[in-house]
């Protein structure tokens, strides 16, 4: 090991020593004051060199981020860094914001156009990353590990909580129409709405088949590219699902009904839980053949969990397969808000929409659980605050939900009963991407 | 402009065409698979059974036995136990913890490297 290293330091000074020498031997004539002759030759040489050096500098320079830096790219960066701080610090979502806040770095580091660098030139290796985000396939392959992770049981020991799910979609339709009302076209208008699906993926989905930048409208005008800001502002609002949902439970839902008891959901045989991938797969897919990518990824996913007989498959999917799609798409989702692109007065009506796309969402699951219990009796009365988990943001809201619940009644466990409209949020939202993309696709 | 306002409200009428059908489709696909799951698969299961079981035992001492006490929340509970069995086993694990050398196995790619110190 001694011997490796002192070769290793001998080439490496070797290599240090080089250019030195050359220069020494060029300085040392320059001083040699005894022949007029060279000196003059070596003095232009001298200069020469200093001057090529010079450029050589003030090149490397004027391709260093530091002379290309422009206030957009600052501030992009500065939000990057508060992520990353939101994420370690708060503990909101940490396996996404770290990798979308430094995606919005690296996204950010002003370079010269025209070398592949940046992620939206042709032929970069970022641009090819970004690749699976504008044509849509990470976010199936997401879905298909949260197959593989989610327990539908709740679901089925309780199938009218289904509708809760439903009920929050109201969200991804109120900002649709908000947006078109704001002059957004009808296609980047729907990919705006879906932000109130609080669903990551599905998000990232829709926006890639409708606000990619490459559709043409009927009047001859394209799309803008609309995806990273709507992705941004999906996960950046699930993030704050513990700040933005609490507020609006306590406004809507009086303190008697927050300590609703929920009778326990029963036990859910086996056979059940295999059916139910294969009949919501069937039925979903046949009603809203567009989210196929989506929905049946899910529910491919779950069947694996739930099969039995395919847990290396479903362990997989649900570890390795989903942390490398999270990693890549958490970093070219954030490198995508390359500031020039991103700093719109588009990005901030998309994330004003997107905050009230989330307020309405959890306010329709409310209402509509509110509404369902006065059709309910006796011990069937459902807890209304679990109408807020109906915007998926799995497991997110449900675990707010029973946070909210514990602290009007501290004996009242509500996570179960949350996951239901939770799950169906996810497949709600998955139905509602399917529609709107049948639509406008 | 005119053009442009009108275009716009198309746009907007096209989008309450959307915003209903939307909602409607999207409520009615789940109330049908909840429909599903609240009277269609207990169904089939019971035919299952039917179809699994001998004929001639009578339908009523088959019928789908539902055991009120055993609840999600009693799986939920012996699940947790014995996850928490499994994960908290440090405290038996084999008290002999010796540290052994561990080989290295033959690599061409330090080959060289491998025969100018190789005195261990």
């Amino acid at each position: 090991m001694k011997k490796l290293f002192i070769i290793f330091g001998i080439i490496s000074f070797l290599f240090v020593i080089k250019p030195m020498l050359g220069l020494n031997k060029s300085t040392d004539i320059f001083i040699d004051d005894n022949s007029v002759s060279t000196e003059q030759v070596d003095t232009s040489k001298g200069e020469g060199v200093y001057e090529g050096a010079f450029d050589g500098l003030k090149q490397f320079y004027n391709y260093t981020g530091f002379a290309n830096a422009t206030g957009g790219n600052l501030i992009m960066i500065l939000i990057g860094i508060i992520f990353i701080y939101l994420g370690i610090k708060y503990d909101y979502e940490p396996l996404l914001l770290i990798p979308i806040g430094a995606g919005v770095m690296i996204g950010n580091i002003p370079f010269v156009a025209g070398n592949q660098t940046g992620i939206y030139e042709a032929g970069s290796v970022l641009n090819y990353l970004y690749f699976g985000v504008v044509k849509g396939i990470y976010p199936p392959l997401i879905f298909l590990g949260i197959g593989a992770m989610t327990d539908f049981s709740s679901l089925i020991a309780n199938p009218k909580l289904m509708l809760l799910g439903a009920a929050a979609q109201i969200g991804v339709f109120a900002t649709f129409l908000g947006a078109l009302y704001l002059g957004f076209n009808l296609p980047e208008a729907g990919a705006i709405g879906i932000i109130g699906g609080a669903d990551g993926p599905t998000a990232i989905f829709l926006s890639s088949k409708l606000a990619n930048g490459i559709n043409i409208l009927p009047d001859g005008t394209t799309v803008k590219n609309l995806i990273g800001p709507i992705a941004i502002a999906a996960y950046s609002y699930m993030a704050l699902v513990p700040v933005i949902q609490p507020p609006i439970m306590r406004l809507l839902i009086s303190k008697e009904d927050r300590k609703i008891r929920m009778k326990p959901p029963r036990a859910v045989s086996q056979k059940e839980k295999m059916i139910f991938p294969i009949a919501a797969l069937l039925l979903t897919t046949f009603i809203s053949p567009s989210a196929l990518p989506l929905l049946g990824m899910l529910f491919f996913g779950n069947l694996l969990k739930e099969s039995g007989r395919t847990e290396r498959l479903a362990d997989t999917a649900r570890t390795k397969l989903i942390d490398i799609v999270t990693i890549l798409l958490g970093v070219t989702v954030g490198a995508s808000t390359q500031a020039d692109i991103f700093i719109t007065k588009d990005s901030l009506l998309i994330f004003g929409l997107g905050a009230i796309s989330f307020v309405i969402a959890t306010m329709g699951g409310l209402l509509f659980a509110k509404l369902m219990n006065l059709f309910l009796k006796g011990d069937n009365k459902i807890n209304p605050l679990i109408g807020a988990a109906g915007v998926s943001a799995v497991p997110d809201s449900a675990r707010v939900v029973h946070a909210e619940a514990l602290k009007s009644d501290p004996h009242n466990y509500l996570l179960m009963h949350a996951m239901a409209p939770n799950v169906s949020g996810v497949i709600g939202s998955a139905i509602a991407a399917g529609i709107i993309l049948s639509f406008l696709g | 402009m005119i053009l442009y306002v009108d275009l716009n409200m198309d746009q907007i009428s096209e989008g309450y065409v959307i915003l209903i059908t939307g909602l409607f489709i999207v409520f009615s696909s789940l109330v049908t698979l909840s429909l599903l799951f609240k009277y269609g698969i207990p169904f089939m299961l019971y035919i299952y059974k039917i179809i699994t079981k001998r004929k001639d035992k009578k339908i009523k001492d088959i019928a789908l036995e539902v055991d009120e006490d055993f609840t999600g929340e009693v799986v939920a509970a012996i699940s947790t136990a014995i996850h928490m069995y499994l994960n908290e086993q440090h405290d038996k694990e084999n008290p002999i913890l010796t540290i052994k050398q561990a080989k290295k196995s033959y690599s061409p790619w330090s080959s060289k490297i491998y025969g100018t110190h190789n005195r261990l």
